[in-house]
């Protein structure tokens, strides 16, 4: 029952599409486990490639410059994938806050 | 031998696509100052040739071949093309633009996206094109006087004069995607502004040079 899981962490119900909660957790050492209703983390919700390029952003201690070196593009490619992971970010605080629409 | 031959076919799928990004596409990967300086030689090249083929760039989009000046014409009026379409399209992309954006960038890849004048300028110092051209040019009274068409300067000539066609639309292709990466719009929002900003920019070359030239 308790095993190490690697899949892709599903955040959105495959019946009705509305987001997914935390309703138990478990401790994979001493086996105890928690239950109640968390929500789970808004970076949670981006895609793993979204979550990938802000632990490399914040690695390249938030340059631009080092991140386009890093994924070798150009700085406006990188400074547009930034854009597009903060939109998709205010989206899902909005949505978070029930105030998006 | 089938995982080879599939991974051979990945490598060569993912080289052409590489390719492609290169000629369609460079400024996924080239901007700011490496643009601006690969941009500036481009442009100095297609002067130069410009000169050695009496070709000029006399307007953002113009091209007309006949008309000898000195050297610092040519390339005067490369960078004169350049720094219309790039300040106008710097103004656009201030006006509808919703990211901060830095000029070096829009300044750098808008002087790379104008390679292509290389090749149209080197297209036009093939003999069969010049021939054509003042061939064309006597039978419309010109000044050149009699000049015999063969058929090689037509089919060469046309080659070339087609060349020079597919360049111009590739280079207004690649100034679009420079405009729409540097200042993140797209859509009708990024074309729309692109194509006011092109013709302003046109006009704009297009009156500077010609007080530039009659000075």
């Amino acid at each position: 029952m308790m095993s190490q899981q690697s899949g892709r962490l599903p955040t959105k119900c495959p019946s009705c599409g509305a987001a997914l909660t935390v309703k138990r957790m478990a401790c994979p050492d001493c086996h105890t486990e928690v239950e109640g209703g968390f929500a789970l983390p808004i970076l949670a919700g981006l895609d793993s490639d979204e979550q990938d390029f802000i632990l490399k952003f914040v690695g390249a201690s938030g340059s631009l410059k080092e991140m386009a070196r890093l994924l070798g593009v150009s700085y406006p490619t990188v400074r547009n994938r930034l854009d597009e992971v903060i939109a998709r970010l205010k989206r899902a605080e909005e949505k978070r806050d029930g105030t998006g629409g | 031998m089938a995982q080879v031959d599939n991974g051979l076919t990945q490598g060569a799928n993912r080289h052409r696509a590489r390719l492609a990004d290169l000629l369609f596409r460079p400024f996924v990967y080239v901007a700011g100052l490496q643009s601006l300086l690969i941009g500036l030689a481009a442009i100095a090249l297609a002067g130069l040739l410009g000169y050695l083929s009496n070709s000029h760039f006399d307007g953002v989009l113009d091209f007309h071949t006949g008309r000898p000046a000195a050297l610092h014409l040519f390339l005067l009026e490369g960078l004169v093309d350049w720094l219309a379409l790039s300040v106008v399209l710097l103004v656009a992309g201030k006006l509808v633009s919703r990211t901060a954006f830095r000029a070096v960038d829009l300044l750098g890849t808008q002087a790379m996206a104008r390679w292509p004048t290389v090749l149209i300028a080197a297209a036009a110092l093939a003999p069969q094109y010049q021939r054509l051209l003042a061939g064309v040019v006597a039978q419309l009274g010109g000044p050149a006087g009699q000049v015999a068409i063969r058929p090689a300067d037509i089919a060469v000539g046309g080659l070339a004069l087609l060349l020079m066609l597919l360049c111009v639309v590739w280079m207004v292709a690649l100034m679009y995607q420079a405009y729409s990466l540097c200042c993140n719009v797209r859509g009708a929002k990024g074309a729309g502004s692109f194509v006011l900003a092109l013709l302003a920019a046109e006009a704009i070359s297009k009156v500077a040079l010609i007080r530039l030239l009659t000075r």
